[in-house]
């Protein structure tokens, strides 16, 4: 039986966040919170192995309470156990004090064959936690998975093919592995409607900080985190260029190839 | 036995004095996407001049100087069109109306929104959500203009639940073939106020009159919806589902049908395949999309159980539920790709829009397939299972032109008899044009062509709109005589 | 921790024996620019061997020190060896920063000695700045899908760990300086290595997905309506005898191949002219287009941030803009 954990998170959809042109500030009302798009292809490559394996899937995140949407978007999609970790101490965490909240969370619950996370998320993109998350659950780690060929639970090791500079890599890993998961071969699944029921009313587990055992707050939220956001600032826009407006498509077409003319 | 003339450079000069030299065209300067609409296989005709129109005066302006000279006009939005409905086959002049492309006000009282023809329907729905409102209309062509579907009375996905378009034109301004200007309809819901022509005008393909204004009616917008995904077995059993879904009572904003292979090319073509093909190890053949909506989960909850058990009792391998904003985002792309994924993979393509009654559809399209193998043509099928609309393309990539449309012809030939048979429709919301003229009219009797043919004698004594489409025969035919 | 104690930045070379890696050469020479503003020393660091010719490009950005670091465990690269590796040498000397080239290895290892040791890690900073008063550097990046500029710092703990990604600054060697060499011998346990590479299958080359190159290039926005609107871009690439090549968003949505990304977590490309429909303009892929000879901008919204970029703008219909050159440019030939 594999003991499977997926980490997601819940991000806005930054494609539809816009920026304030007076304050330079985001505009974040109305901008709806999903699922990151890659966690669910994580989740899916995870499900396929418990299906092929037998095992159960947990997913986990760290957020506010209205990340259990996303947890439960999970265990439409096959997961078998959701675990929210909710608490305003976790808030400002930086990818090493999250990692760390997580594998001890996930200790707590206890211990992974295999981990799966997103390649990165929407928002904050530094495609950082996969690593840390290894070094957190003292894990192998195989990035960018194209496809998991084989886990073999007797030996510990799982083999997959991995996306790699200009081809495929095929590697071998000794578990407890994370993965993080290219989206070609693992869409996310359309649950059908018995799962989809189920887990809109199915329990998630919640934790704060206090109920995590052995949390050294020092190590989580702001004071855990060293990397910090001084500042932010709008973008400056380039000094333009010169708008062609000739008053028809046809025209501006015109007008722009006699312009480039010496380049075509 | 219609003469028109060609146009001088005299009467150019005049048109372009009532456009404007930036948006006239004329002989060479006429491009060449003016020729024909997305179904190139009827045929190109290139006219002898384009008016990019922005105005009803300037409309009215052309009219009466076509009309005086009896020099053919054809209006045009989109081009997105699938009879030639907008291809100018007597030479002449085309009109476009995409300059015209102005959402003038809502009425937020009325639930109104006026609005210039050449407005793109995807363009209004979303303005229309902006403004917390639905525009209930939703034919595939997002691309079309709203003008080109009130002339074509398009139809679309939701038109199961709301109607079509037709019903939500609630009045135009129109200018007829002399340049008239007159306004039909009013701001009102009910009218027992003799004959319509507002009707008549909706979905006279620009025969009667050319559209310049519209007020269209809105809906406040559902608050949730689901779309719920049912694969089947094969057609056959996807099809026989649709009376016991709408029978139970859940009123669904649409009922689609679409079969395997498209569903197939439509993921490879966008890289995503969205729709499962195997379902606990079972291979689907075709599948029903549901889309349902409500004012709360719970409610749509009720109603998806209901849909899963009607399902499951039709044979559906399952019930996939369509939940999430990125879910239902990939799936209607998909279903959106469908004529593009054909045009894409098809040389030779020619289409069929019949109506039927829904319990009829699987037979049409075991006859129709069993047919086209006959004829040696590949047919590729989906359409609105939940009211017998469906869309049934002609494909070859092996056959040469002429070869491809007499055995188009022949098959052609047999499905519209096989469809007046049963009682349905030559076209549900493609409209007549000029390509499936021959089937209106044996579709529709000799007697009701005549008075179709009369009416359009009636508003446009010379003929000059958009000749030779529905049922106008500028050569004098029998019907036309 | 005291961060006086922490000095010099470090540049990992990252190799295959044969060639250094652009992206380290382009963040020496970066990295030389912050030394002269911090009056450190810049270190690259050089684990196994690597040919004569090579080390002399690495020293011509003006390294300051050669750190070489020999010893078994590092052949092929695993990310078990090298996080050890980079957690010792950095406890042993306490370099100030260590920039590492955001490849698919770096991105790997850098963020895990960093867990291991523990300290701040950034990634994808396009500008990096020394700050005088407090002796950090700042990684400045696009934020939330590049609509907006982060400062991103490690104020308290050292060293300052960040991948960058390659092609974000030039390789523009300032010649060589004196420098030293320095030796570390160090062996990574096999037995400790929990990956093993088995075998390794070349993408077959598909010259439509090969866009770096091209010298004209039609790239598609997040304003695409969708995929069926994609044939006439193809057509008027084709036209232009260039390709097609799309922005993130596009990629994300499944309608395009992620080789034909262009911008900072795709392919930085320089050709004659790149047309750009629907795209917003974006930091992230704004990046990967400024090197072009001719930037050409066609959006509907006239506030796009791609004007502020481009040579030639045009704000319209991106369909019937491409419809319209494609007409234009048959009926030109």
């Amino acid at each position: 039986m594999l003991n499977i954990l997926v980490c997601v998170k819940q991000v806005p959809d930054v494609n539809l966040v816009k920026i304030d042109p007076a304050t330079g500030s985001l505009i974040r009302a109305g901008v709806p919170a999903i699922l990151n798009p890659l966690d669910a292809n994580a989740l899916e490559a995870a499900v396929q192995i418990k299906e092929r394996y037998s095992g159960t899937v947990s997913v986990i995140t760290m957020g506010p309470d209205q990340a259990a949407e996303a947890l439960r978007e999970c265990l439409a999609a096959g997961a078998d156990r959701a675990i929210l970790l909710s608490d305003r101490a976790f808030a400002n965490a930086d990818t090493l004090a999250t990692s760390y909240v997580i594998a001890k969370a996930a200790e707590m619950i206890g211990g992974f064959d295999l981990i799966f996370c997103g390649k990165e998320s929407l928002d904050g993109a530094t495609g950082q936690m996969a690593s840390q998350l290894a070094e957190r659950f003292d894990a192998s780690l195989l990035s960018s998975v194209k496809r998991v060929l084989s886990v073999n639970e007797r030996e510990k090791v799982v083999m997959a093919e991995r996306e790699y500079t200009n081809g495929t890599q095929t590697a071998s890993a000794i578990m407890p592995c994370l993965m993080t998961v290219e989206k070609t071969n693992y869409h996310p699944r359309i649950p059908n409607l018995k799962s989809w029921k189920a887990s809109r009313t199915a329990p998630i587990e919640r934790y704060t900080s206090e109920t995590i055992p052995g949390l050294d707050r020092a190590q989580i939220g702001d004071p855990g985190s060293p990397t910090k956001v001084p500042r932010t600032y709008p973008l400056e826009k380039g000094p333009g260029g010169k708008m062609i407006r000739e008053g028809s498509a046809a025209k501006d077409a015109a007008k722009l190839l006699d312009l480039v003319a010496d380049l075509i | 036995m219609t003469s028109y003339n060609t146009l001088t450079p005299e009467i150019a000069e005049q048109l372009c004095s009532i456009v404007g030299e930036g948006r006239f065209q004329y002989g060479r300067a006429v491009r060449e996407e003016y020729s024909h609409d997305e179904m190139p296989i009827y045929g190109r005709f290139l006219p002898e001049a384009v008016c990019l129109v922005e105005s009803t005066e300037e409309v009215s302006a052309i009219l009466r100087l076509c009309y005086e000279y009896t020099i053919p006009v054809t209006v045009r939005g989109a081009g997105t069109g699938l009879v030639g409905g907008c291809v100018p086959i007597q030479g002449g002049i085309v009109i476009s109306t995409m300059r015209m492309n102005r959402i003038l006000s809502y009425d937020m009282n009325n639930l109104v929104v006026h609005t210039q023809p050449g407005v793109r329907l995807c363009d209004l729905a979303a303005d229309a959500l902006a403004h917390g409102l639905m525009y209930p209309p939703d034919p595939g062509e997002k691309t079309a203009t709203v003008g080109g579907n009130v002339s074509t009375n398009a139809g679309g996905m939701r038109a199961v639940k709301y109607g079509v378009t037709r019903d939500y034109v609630l009045a135009m301004t129109v200018v007829l073939p002399d340049g008239q200007i007159m306004k039909l309809g009013k701001t009102v819901c009910k009218t027992s106020s003799g004959y319509s022509l507002l009707h008549l005008m909706i979905g006279s393909e620009g025969t009667l009159g050319v559209i310049t204004e519209l007020t269209l009616k809105l809906i406040p917008k559902p608050r949730m919806d689901v779309s719920l995904i049912l694969p089947f077995e094969d057609i056959a059993k996807a099809i026989a589902s649709v009376p016991s879904i709408k029978l139970a009572n859940l009123d669904p904003q649409s009922i689609e049908f679409m079969e395997r292979d498209i569903v197939d090319s439509s993921a490879s073509f966008t890289g995503n395949a969205v729709f499962p093909t195997a379902i606990n190890g079972r291979e689907a053949g075709a599948y029903i999309l549901v889309t349902l909506v409500g004012d709360s989960e719970s409610e749509l909850a009720a109603k998806m159980d209901r849909l899963g058990e009607v399902a499951e009792r039709a044979g559906a391998y399952d019930t996939l539920v369509v939940w999430t904003d990125g879910l239902k985002k990939d799936v209607w792309a998909a279903r959106s790709a469908f004529l593009t994924v054909i045009e894409a993979e098809t040389k030779l393509l020619d289409e069929m829009d019949v109506v039927v009654p829904v319990d009829r559809i699987a037979e049409f399209l075991v006859y129709t397939h069993d047919e086209a193998e006959k004829q040696g043509v590949t047919v590729r099928s989906f359409g609105h299972a939940g009211d017998g609309n469906l869309h049934i393309y002609c494909c070859s990539n092996e056959l040469d032109e002429e070869e491809f449309k007499r055995r188009v012809k022949r098959l052609m030939d047999h499905c519209y008899a096989k469809c007046t048979e049963f009682e349905g429709q030559v076209s549900g919301e493609h409209s007549i044009g000029h390509a499936k003229k021959e089937y209106l009219r044996e579709s529709v009797g000799d007697t009701a062509y005549s008075l179709m043919s009369a009416i359009k004698r009636v508003f446009d004594p010379k003929g000059i709109l958009n000749p030779g489409k529905v049922c106008h025969d500028p050569e004098g035919g029998a019907a036309d005589a | 921790m005291k961060k006086s104690e922490y000095k010099d930045i470090w540049v990992y070379i990252e190799h295959d024996g044969k060639k250094a890696q652009s992206v380290s050469l382009e963040l020496c020479c970066e990295a030389r620019k912050l030394c002269d503003a911090s009056g450190e020393m810049l270190v690259a660091v050089i684990v196994g061997k690597l040919s004569e010719e090579e080390r002399e490009k690495v020293v011509s950005c003006g390294v300051d020190r050669l750190l070489c670091v020999c010893g078994t465990g590092f052949e092929p690269f695993s990310v078990d060896a090298y996080t050890e590796l980079f957690t010792v040498l950095c406890r042993k000397y306490k370099p100030s920063a260590v920039l590492v080239g955001g490849t698919i290895d770096g991105r790997d290892f850098a963020p895990r000695f960093a867990c291991r040791l523990p300290t701040g890690c950034t990634s994808d900073a396009t500008q990096l700045v020394y700050d005088t008063k407090t002796g950090d550097i700042e990684f400045i990046e696009p934020a939330v899908g590049g609509k907006m500029m982060a400062v991103i710092t490690v104020p308290v703990m050292r060293p300052q760990v960040g991948t960058i990604r390659p092609g974000t600054f030039k390789y523009q060697p300032i010649g060589a300086r004196a420098f030293e060499i320095r030796e570390e011998h160090f062996d990574f346990p096999p037995e400790k290595i929990r990956t093993k590479v088995i075998g390794f299958l070349p993408d077959e080359l598909d010259e439509t997905l090969n866009i770096a190159d091209a010298e004209y290039i039609v790239c598609v926005g997040n304003g695409l309506k969708g995929a069926d609107t994609l044939p006439r871009y193809r057509e008027l690439a084709e036209l232009l005898g260039g390709k097609l090549a799309c922005t993130r968003p596009v990629f994300d949505r499944g309608v395009l191949p992620y080789k034909l990304v262009i911008g900072q977590s795709g392919v930085v490309v320089k050709p004659k002219i790149y047309l750009a429909f629907g795209v917003s303009g974006a930091v992230n892929h704004v990046t990967g287009i400024l090197d072009s000879d001719v930037i050409v901008a066609v959006n509907k919204d006239p506030d796009a941030a791609i004007f502020g970029y481009c040579t030639y703008g045009i704000v319209g219909d991106m369909d019937e803009i491409c419809d319209a050159l494609i007409a234009e440019l048959k009926a030109r030939h």
